[in-house]
């Protein structure tokens, strides 16, 4: 394989990591919580600033480019941070937005605090360097590996699948266990959830959050790699782009969240990439963003449930009696 | 002092084009219940038939082929789109995506259309009115003229015929309704052309007030009319208007106060507030409130 497709495909691979972990995060708030979350997007930009700043080192008078703190830390740390960012700024947009609101009033609020988390950080030119964004984020471990960038591709392809590894279990983790129960329960009637003793708000707020943290870690992955981010990368359609692959590839079950990464962000919108440019500039652009559109409506009208459609889960008629074993029942 | 008093005089024509919309939105939304993200988009294409109207026609036919455009449009999208998925058991967050998605494939066709850069409906010209320190422009009388109008006009409708009082019971308990024989279908339909209407004209509207429009005018114009909306109490066109007036003065005066950046953020501030403190918004006692809680 030639250089230059090898750079095209580990770059799509690395698009496809970050892609997938923020579909599992995503499908974690929408697909099993039922949270309606039109700001997703902004927690992957948290983790992504807090990623960049923290690698940038701190900001010379001379430099083009100012923001607020800095450092160099190293390797695995301006990772972990970053999806303690999202998870920081979840835990707050999730204890002030989520009300038990309806869930197109929380969609609305959702989709209201993107736009001013756009605007607060596009007008605060000394936050995080306004519109302008952050460039020269310099990429993790690059003075330790000593690789070609040919081969630096190659191991980054690497890091991001550890990283993708490491989500899958925690988002499996959560949603093969008796909480993952509780937030299917809740989405499905939230009354009867609560009426057996589940804490509504807090299980609301716990897919939040850990939805938030995996943002963020998606987050950093991208700016390391893209070395840049600026409020452009965040806008609001771009959450419409995660939710359209969840509903794709099948919302409330990891492995269609990960098809529809596959197969929305990543094979649909670059297949447009090789396509002969016409028309006026901008064009393939729209037409883009409408097909995306079209998609999402096609999916809820023929497969609402997705390409790989939620597993139906059947329990015995009867629960099996307690073994003596056991004690007692309480 | 001047200053502020400019900025109200703004903030009041600013509130006509949010009356506009807002009622028409706040309209529909009662009936239906549907929240339709799709309205925004909708006032950018009415501004875009203006627009190719206007070319060959005068102003004032312009704006009647917006409004007329905007009511066809709504209804064909709620015959042909919203309504077979609601039948087809599409539920609550189904259907904020399908809306979203049908103002994106709105904008974008728009785009796609007419091309990224702006445009401008014709300068009617007209005299310059003076009011102290606040200078008002020909456009924006008739802007002002036409929001007074439409309003009246709803007003009258709902009050005093038949058909407002059908609409009104619609909103409140569409079931109860359609078993005193109220065919809420035709209501609903009804409903969804007057709205539309109103966000024609509301779009038109936008687009004489920001001299040059864009295909993301109307887009980046939703949350103040969700803002308004909500603030006045979903399905209550009296509270839209009073909604209209709050957000539209205090957005121009925030702009002329602290700084044109942030003449959007009053809006954003106001719903959030809004959704979060008062959800059923600030006339719920004049008639039972939508259920907002779940």
């Amino acid at each position: 394989m030639s250089g230059a497709w090898q750079f095209y495909i580990s770059t799509l691979l690395i698009y496809l990591g970050v892609d997938v972990m923020a579909c599992w995060g995503l499908n974690l708030q929408f697909g099993y919580a039922g949270l309606v979350n039109f700001s997703f997007i902004i927690f992957q930009a948290a983790g992504a600033y807090t990623a960049a700043v923290l690698t940038l080192g701190r900001p010379t008078p001379a430099d083009f480019q100012t923001y607020v703190g800095g450092a160099h830390w190293p390797f695995p740390l301006p990772f972990l941070a970053a999806a303690v960012a999202g998870a920081l700024l979840a835990a707050g947009v999730g204890a002030i937005g989520l009300r038990r609101l309806r869930a197109d009033y929380e969609a609305m609020v959702m989709l209201v605090v993107s736009l001013i988390a756009t605007s607060v950080v596009t007008n605060a030119t000394g936050l995080v360097n306004g519109a302008n964004g952050l460039d020269l984020v310099p990429p993790p471990l690059l003075g330790v590996v000593h690789l070609g960038p040919l081969a630096y591709q190659w191991f980054y392809v690497g890091l991001t699948a550890a990283l993708c590894l490491l989500v899958y279990l925690v988002v499996h983790r959560i949603t093969g266990s008796p909480l993952g129960r509780s937030l299917r329960a809740m989405r499905e009637n939230e009354p009867a959830a609560a009426a057996l003793g589940r804490n509504v708000t807090q299980l609301r707020l716990a897919a939040f959050v850990v939805g938030g943290a995996i943002a963020g870690l998606s987050g950093a992955v991208l700016v390391q790699f893209l070395s840049a981010w600026s409020p452009g990368a965040w806008l609001y359609p771009e959450t419409f782009v995660y939710f359209t692959a969840v509903i794709v590839g099948g919302s409330g079950n990891n492995l269609g969240a990960a098809v529809g990464a596959l197969l929305v962000p990543v094979a649909f919108l670059e297949a447009v990439r090789f396509l002969p440019p016409f028309g006026p500039p901008g064009l393939i652009d729209a037409i883009q963003w409408i097909v995306i559109g079209l998609l999402a409506m096609v999916f809820l009208w023929f497969w609402p449930r997705g390409i790989v459609p939620e597993r139906r889960r059947r329990f015995p008629r009867r629960i099996p009696s307690r073994s003596a074993a056991d004690g007692p029942a309480r | 002092m001047g200053l502020i008093l400019a900025a109200v005089g703004f903030g009041v024509i600013t509130a006509s084009i949010l009356a506009l919309a807002g009622v028409g939105f706040t309209l529909q939304f009662g009936v239906t219940n549907v929240l339709n993200l799709a309205f925004g988009s909708t006032m950018t294409a009415a501004a875009f038939v203006a627009y190719v109207v206007s070319q060959s026609a005068p102003l004032v036919v312009a704006v009647a082929a917006g409004g007329a455009f905007g009511a066809v449009f709504s209804v064909l999208v709620n015959r042909f789109v919203f309504m077979p998925f609601i039948h087809r058991g599409t539920r609550l967050f189904g259907m904020i995506i399908v809306t979203l998605s049908m103002g994106l494939v709105v904008q974008y066709s728009l785009q796609a259309i007419f091309g990224a850069s702006f445009f401008s409906l014709p300068d009617i010209g007209g005299p310059t009115f003076h009011l102290g320190s606040f200078a008002i422009t020909g456009p924006q009388v008739g802007i002002l003229g036409l929001g007074l109008v439409a309003m009246a006009c709803v007003h009258v409708l709902l009050r005093y015929t038949t058909l407002g009082k059908a609409m009104r019971a619609t909103a409140t308990n569409s079931d109860l309704a359609r078993s005193c024989g109220i065919a809420t279908d035709r209501v609903i339909d009804v409903a969804w052309a007057i709205s539309g209407c109103l966000c024609g004209l509301a779009g038109v509207a936008l687009a004489l007030d920001v001299t040059a429009f864009t295909d993301t005018t109307g887009g980046d114009f939703l949350i103040p009319i969700i803002a308004v909306a909500v603030l006045g109490g979903v399905g209550q066109p009296y509270g839209a208007m009073l909604g209209a007036l709050v957000v539209g003065v205090a957005s121009e005066v925030a702009a002329a106060v602290i700084s044109p950046d942030y003449k959007d953020a009053v809006a954003f501030v106001i719903l959030i507030l809004v959704l979060l403190v008062r959800p059923q918004g600030i006339l719920a006692e004049v008639s039972g409130a939508k259920e907002v809680a779940s």
